[in-house]
């Protein structure tokens, strides 16, 4: 029997009800702290550093790293529910192994936990959205199509989140996991500044990473510069995803059934 | 046939858990597996439940190989694990309607089951409860009520009364006897070898990761020790001497307790009369003697 995304069923949704139905009755600690970073970026990059930034790729400063702050948003909430959230289910709760133990199949508690992360990186992500779009930040109407993006971001950092979690013997490791890969990450892709500033090796690295992608995408709808060479980095957004998925899902079942 | 293993086999990178397990459960009864820390009688039962892949061998439940239908064998399964598992981010109630719905079970259907199981454990009036304000018992009683919201047809408990008071206990067995009248095959490990004569059906002794031997407990009691047994507290040098007096009385040590095995309580008529100020114990022999008498006394490492 396949252990991959093919063998996934729709019963995986029950499992992400389960952590909806939990988010809900305490959505007043999971909401307002999810947002103080994406604000502060805001204030400090956007608004406070931003006043002394005539224009970056010819836009203000703002509209430039806006979409970056978004991203940034969604990744972020998707990586601490797949990492802390999940390895504290998995673990602490031993929440999985009780799920498990139900026709759900521990490739569906990760496909879960996957969907479930993304989703918790759209609603940040939204939240700041339409924070943004009230102090007038975007204006095009290709801003609606933004939220379909940073799901798809969030989606790929949750998979990235769950491949280390279900492979981690213990909880510190994750302190490797933010200071090696998500910190950077947030400030190499192109978030805050463009890609093009760096060595090319550096380059070669932040466009591995599919933050860079998801960000350049994001930016190319909200400054309404929308051509044909985004193709290849719609490709590497979708295919990593994809890919990052299969991984995760057989990893989480490599590591709940021994 | 309910549960059906051929040489079934189980490692874990260099630690063997189980090895060449042979054993069959009947509808209807209660199988018991009992055998000293880390004889294997977990990783047996999480091969049952789909949890743990056997390394080689068959595994067969409700006629279904375990290596290709875990889906099917899991949605007919209630499963009561070692530790608890209770999702501590929902209440006791919603514990079950949430375990239910991992089952498929609509909203109103689960809601009703709910009540039910909570009545049947003697948890109705905890139905709002968080679970970190529940007692030990209660909490193991909920995890039992957990495994019935599919309504089974086999149900599998590791340890269900653990450190659990003799209240709690009795409860338990009432409702697993109850069960089994109403046709549910249960699989069931556990340390007491009073809870497993009471329930079980037949009880397999496992030690090491093997079998070491399978029967009802009438038949290994009669077959592994003498029906009556004395217990004696001596020191040292008074086991000596008594043992020296009495060599043939079959018999055993254990620290600073003799136990001596005989057909009759009447064999023992001298021993107790040369030391009358002994403390003592006459009684009938357990499944537990056979249990020791199997596995030895020592302590597992
Ligand atoms: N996930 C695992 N990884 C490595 N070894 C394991 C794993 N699970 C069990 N073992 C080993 O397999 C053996 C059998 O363990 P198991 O838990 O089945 O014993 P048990 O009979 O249930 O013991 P207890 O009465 O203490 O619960 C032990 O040596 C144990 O250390
Ligand atoms: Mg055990």
């Amino acid at each position: 029997m396949s252990e991959g995304i093919i063998s996934i069923t729709p019963a995986f949704a029950r499992v992400w009800k389960r952590n909806a139905q939990v988010y809900l009755t305490l959505w007043k600690f999971n909401i307002f702290p999810a947002l103080a970073e994406p604000v502060l970026f805001i204030f400090v990059f956007g608004l406070g550093i931003g006043s002394y930034i005539d224009e970056m790729e010819g836009v203000p400063y703002l509209d430039f790293v806006a979409p970056g702050i978004l991203a940034i948003a969604a990744i972020m909430q998707a990586t601490f529910e797949c990492t802390y959230g999940s390895y504290f289910r998995m673990r602490m709760q031993n929440t999985f192994e009780g799920i498990i133990s139900t026709p759900i199949s521990a490739g569906e508690v990760g496909m879960a936990e996957i969907v479930w992360g993304a989703t918790r990186g759209l609603v940040t992500s939204s939240l700041v959205l339409l924070l943004m779009v009230a102090i007038g930040v975007f204006d095009s109407w290709t801003t609606l199509l933004l939220p379909l993006i940073t799901f798809l971001a969030a989606f790929n950092f949750a998979a990235i989140g769950i491949i280390v979690t279900s492979r981690i013997a213990q909880m510190e490791y994750f302190h490797f996991y933010f200071a090696g890969f998500v910190l950077p990450a947030q400030f190499l892709c192109g978030t805050f500044f463009p890609v093009s500033r760096f060595p090319d090796a550096v380059q070669v690295i932040a466009w591995i990473i599919p933050l860079t992608s998801f960000v350049d995408i994001m930016r190319s709808l909200t400054l309404d510069r929308v051509s044909a060479s985004l193709a290849p980095e719609l490709l590497w957004a979708l295919g990593s995803t994809l890919v990052l998925t299969e991984i995760a899902v057989r990893s989480m079942h490599r590591r709940l059934v021994e | 046939m309910i549960v059906e293993a051929k040489s079934l086999h189980k490692r874990f990178r260099d630690v063997v858990a189980v090895e060449s397990l042979d054993f069959q459960v009947q509808a209807g009864e209660c199988y018991g597996l009992v055998g000293p820390n880390g004889a294997g009688k977990t990783t047996t039962m999480k091969m049952v439940y789909c949890l743990n892949r056997p390394t080689s061998g068959e595994l067969r439940v409700f006629g279904l190989d375990v290596n290709r239908e875990q889906r099917r064998i899991k949605a007919r399964l209630g499963v009561v694990p070692q530790e608890n598992n209770l999702d501590p981010d929902l209440s006791t109630c919603r514990n079950l309607q949430v375990y239910a719905r991992y089952f498929g079970m609509a909203k109103q259907e689960s809601l009703e089951k709910c009540r039910e199981l909570l009545e049947f454990m003697e948890l109705g009036d905890r139905a709002g409860s968080p679970i970190p304000a529940l007692s030990g018992g209660m909490k193991r009683r909920l995890v039992i009520a957990r495994a019935l919201v599919n309504s089974p047809d086999l149900l599998i408990l590791d340890e269900p009364t653990t450190g659990l008071d003799p209240q709690v206990r009795h409860l338990i067995w009432d409702r697993l006897l109850d069960l089994k009248e109403h046709g549910i095959t249960l699989i069931l490990t556990t340390h007491y070898m009073e809870e497993a004569q009471k329930l079980c059906d037949r009880v397999m002794i496992m030690d090491r990761s093997r079998a070491v031997d399978e029967g009802s407990p009438v038949r290994l009691i009669r077959q592994h020790v003498s029906p009556y047994v004395l217990e004696l507290r001596a020191d040292r040098s008074l086991a000596a001497d008594i043992q020296a007096r009495f060599r043939g009385l079959e018999h055993q040590t254990s620290g600073q307790n003799l136990y001596f095995y005989g057909d009759s309580p009447s064999e023992f008529d001298d021993l107790l009369s040369t030391y009358p100020d002994m403390e003592r114990l006459l009684r009938p022999s357990s499944l537990e003697d056979v249990f020791l008498k199997l596995t030895g006394r020592e302590i597992r490492r």
